[in-house]
């Protein structure tokens, strides 16, 4: 898994590549915690992610309400279609606020 | 980790894995059961979610019966099989809580818990036993053609 970093105006934008699994997981939890320290904005970019298990899915929940705990943002978008698969087999669409463009990512909700 | 391959008859191929409960093993698996899937003729989405299956399978035993120890004996037994595969894996750690398998609420924010559920939601037939031999985990799923 590469995971690469682009900041905008108030958004961290964080490209994801390769498959996250049981491996690789807590390396993105740790940055995808640090990064939302930093920022008012999480965007994650998963057009490039080729893999996501259970404990991928996990990590963007626990993201997730720490966003909302520290009343941040954290939004999806470009979901790919192995991506869009895993969402659906584990009925998590609309935990999440996802969007189809990077551009209606980085607008305000 | 040795894989090895015997072919019983000509739509028959029977792969096995002997590996420690490493997740750096996890894509060499993934990999070989896509493989499998395809081959039976299962299209891409359903290949996607047989290795997901799997994988969930193979994690839990890394994370809940070996609790992430990195010297845990796995075997994994992987059978295609006419329009059917089958899966067979073993360890020999901590059996399975049998309350915390699909104990979690479906389409719910809770952290844990979600890979039991893709197994049985995917697999045809899912069964968790425990012997002296150690754990199994057996899981089955047939193709389906369209007539």
């Amino acid at each position: 898994m590469n995971i690469s970093v682009r900041a905008s105006a108030t958004t961290q934008i964080v490209d994801l590549e390769g498959d996250v699994d049981l491996g690789s997981s807590p390396s993105l939890r740790k940055k995808l915690f640090d990064l939302l320290r930093e920022s008012p904005k999480l965007a994650i970019n998963l057009k490039a992610l080729r893999y996501i298990d259970s404990s991928g899915i996990a990590t963007l929940i626990e993201v997730l309400k720490d966003a909302q705990s520290l009343k941040k943002e954290f939004v999806l978008f470009n979901l790919s279609p192995a991506v869009q698969d895993v969402f659906r087999l584990t009925h998590v669409n609309r935990i999440f606020r996802i969007c189809d463009s990077e551009e209606e990512a980085v607008s305000p909700a | 980790m040795s894989a090895t391959e015997t072919a019983a008859d000509s739509r028959s191929i029977r792969v096995t894995f002997v590996m420690a409960s490493q997740p750096c093993y996890l894509p060499v698996v993934r990999a070989t059961v896509g493989q499998l899937a395809a081959m039976i003729g299962w299209e891409e989405t359903d290949t996607r979610a047989i290795i997901m299956a799997v994988d969930e399978a193979l994690a839990n035993v890394i994370r809940h019966a070996y609790h992430g120890r990195p010297d845990g004996r796995v075997e994994l037994e992987c059978h295609a099989a006419g329009d059917e595969l089958r899966f067979r894996l073993r360890d020999t750690g901590d059996s399975p809580d049998p309350a915390r398998i699909c104990a979690r609420t479906v389409g719910s924010n809770e952290i844990g818990g979600l890979g039991t559920h893709i197994i049985r939601d995917v697999m045809d037939t899912v069964s968790y036993q425990t012997s002296p031999e150690g754990n199994w985990f057996v899981a089955a799923k047939r193709l389906r053609r369209k007539t």
